[in-house]
């Protein structure tokens, strides 16, 4: 038992340091400079206890960047998720031929770097020459470019179709694995019964796949809190600060103005927000008999 | 017999129909998807001024100038190229030997305080860890890590460490116990156990969490933007964020940059997808 235990201490030492030292602490960090103003350099003097957070709170650009992060959670479950899972219907079930092609045309742009997706679709949409220019030109008659990234009433929608098909793919490779879960007695069972594809689908398949539902709906929320590389690829932020997301505020307003303190503010309303979310959602979702995420 | 009345020619005649409906919508869908990969290619082999006239054609005449250009010209792409790698290998080796180690323990071995410790690695899962990012520069500076690939290398070791750990010491709990067992009796304590006996029997689970590490490595932009200051240490992705800032005309050169980025990518792809699949769903299957 003793000598388990030694061997257990040095088998975890080394993840459990490289963890705690790049991960774990400066979290912790965070929360106490988060009450400070520091510009990284010097002695943390200037105590502000909640100031930060009062301005954070009222600044109307951390406004923009919140709702923004919500509306992606938004369009994500009700846009993404409902097209993977209809994808995965069309091509992932009952081991049709050309599934791994068609799974690899869909996953692709998961695989490519953020950074890079978003700068292929800064040409897509590229004033002179892009898709919404043509497409215009197409409809009526006139050329007028479009730049849909330069108007900030717009330059969001833009971003969010571009993070929507970029991620598709991830939860349609979610959605396939949890099909080929699905007992395929269950569903020959419900055919027998007469039950028709819409049916068989709604009574059969969707209640098999609960834990894969549950799963990608927390991929979903997480990964729309964490949205950086793109929107930074298609205009740090701008234009006049209309795509901004948390991460985005929190680098633009943290890092690049060298408030520390304020940065770190950023980060722990990050934090929080996320820890409500993972409470209510394995309270009231995840609930005691399934437990996908934790074990 | 083609044109029986009866119900189930019928109904073999709709599910041919449907059939058809369905690759319609998949192939459509797919077309959609593949679009901007297509737009990326099509221009790499384009001078600059056809990208303007033609920008969703076919080159009319295909060149390699802008390869050329990049391969040859300055050796820039060559050192993010390099930096990249030595940042992903970094990143992979050490990842695997230590998530292998603190997984072992984690599921094969009784200690006090095992499950308190296997949930602190796994709270790295709950949270998005752009939360980390600012104090982490912070450490990292009082490390003197800045500015240095090993700076980016254990930043993201461990920040795949909950992932890997959670991956493998899942697997590890399905090994049967009677393996250990007779290591046991053979003499051999967890360490013989590990790396002679499961060690050989993980490839699979290995692919994966290389596959899984390799993604996140390749990929990232924002850790290493806020650590490497100096361009002769970038990465791929800082790569071409400066170059396409740096050509601001010359999109044939920025596609043609791209195009050859995502290169190892698609190979890592297609020599592993299945293991891909297995990493992405590791969490769903176990459910």
């Amino acid at each position: 038992m003793k000598r388990s235990g030694i061997n257990a201490a040095l088998l975890i030492t080394p993840a459990f340091l490289l963890f705690s030292v790049f991960v774990v602490i400066p979290v912790v960090q965070a929360a106490y400079y988060s009450l400070y103003e520091w510009n990284g350099i010097g002695p943390l003097q200037a105590f502000r206890g909640f100031g930060n957070f009062i301005q954070i709170i009222q600044h109307t650009i951390f406004h923009t960047a919140l709702l923004n992060n919500i509306k992606i959670v938004i369009a994500s479950l009700l846009l993404q998720l409902p097209l993977a899972f209809i994808i995965a219907l069309l091509i992932g079930r009952k081991r049709y031929r050309g599934e791994m092609f068609f799974r690899g045309v869909f996953f692709f742009p998961y695989i490519i770097a953020e950074i890079v997706v978003g700068i292929i679709w800064r040409f897509i949409y590229y004033p002179e020459f892009g898709i919404p220019t043509l497409v215009m030109q197409f409809i009526t008659g006139q050329k007028n470019q479009i730049g849909l990234l330069g108007d900030p009433n717009v330059a969001f929608y833009a971003v969010l179709v571009v993070i929507l098909w970029k991620y598709m793919g991830f939860h349609l490779m979610l959605f396939i694995a949890g099909l080929q879960g699905v007992p395929a007695e269950l569903e020959d069972a419900a055919v027998v019964d007469g039950a028709n594809s819409l049916q068989t689908i709604w009574h059969i398949i969707i209640p098999s796949m609960k834990t894969t539902f549950i799963i990608s709906i927390f991929q979903s929320v997480i990964g729309s809190f964490n949205v950086f590389d793109v929107v930074w690829a298609m205009g740090q932020g701008g234009p006049v600060n209309s795509t901004e997301t948390i991460v985005t505020y929190l680098y633009n307003f943290g890092f690049r103005r060298f408030n520390f303190g304020y940065g770190s503010a950023v980060a722990v309303i990050l934090f929080f927000i996320c820890l409500v979310f993972n409470v209510l959602y394995q309270r009231y979702v995840v609930g005691d008999e399934s437990n996908g995420i934790r074990s | 017999m083609a044109f029986a009345h009866n119900s189930s020619s019928l109904y073999s005649l709709k599910s041919a129909l449907s059939s058809y409906i369905r690759i319609l919508v998949v192939v459509l869908l797919s077309i959609i998807t593949l679009f901007p990969i297509y737009a990326v290619l099509v221009n790499s082999f384009k001078p600059n001024g056809e990208i303007f006239a033609t920008p969703f054609a076919l080159p009319a005449a295909p060149t390699l100038a802008a390869y050329v250009g990049i391969l040859t010209k300055n050796a820039d792409f060559w050192i993010f190229l390099t930096n990249s790698i030595l940042v992903a290998l970094g990143t992979i080796g050490i990842n695997l030997l230590v998530s292998f180690m603190a997984a072992l323990a984690l599921s094969r071995l009784q200690f006090k305080g095992r499950t308190i410790l296997y949930n602190y690695f796994i709270m790295g899962m709950l949270f998005p860890l752009s939360v980390a990012i600012l104090p982490l520069y912070l450490q990292l500076r009082s490390l003197n890590l800045i500015g240095s690939l090993n700076g980016v290398v254990l930043s993201q070791v461990a920040f795949t460490i909950p992932m890997s750990v959670f991956i493998l010491t899942g697997f590890f709990k399905e090994v049967p116990l009677e393996l250990q067992e007779a290591t046991q009796v053979d003499g051999g304590g967890i360490w013989t156990f590990g790396f002679k006996v499961l060690l050989p029997i993980s490839g699979p689970v290995l692919s994966t969490v290389t596959i899984l590490t390799f993604i996140q490595s390749w990929n990232q932009f924002l850790l290493p933007l806020l650590v490497l200051d100096n361009r002769k240490t970038f990465t791929i992705p800082l790569g071409v964020m400066q170059y396409q800032g740096q050509f601001t005309s010359g999109w044939n050169f920025i596609m043609a940059f791209i195009t050859i980025s995502m290169i190892p990518m698609v190979l890592f792809y297609l020599f592993l997808q299945k293991y891909i699949v297995s990493g992405l769903t590791a969490g769903a299957v176990k459910g």
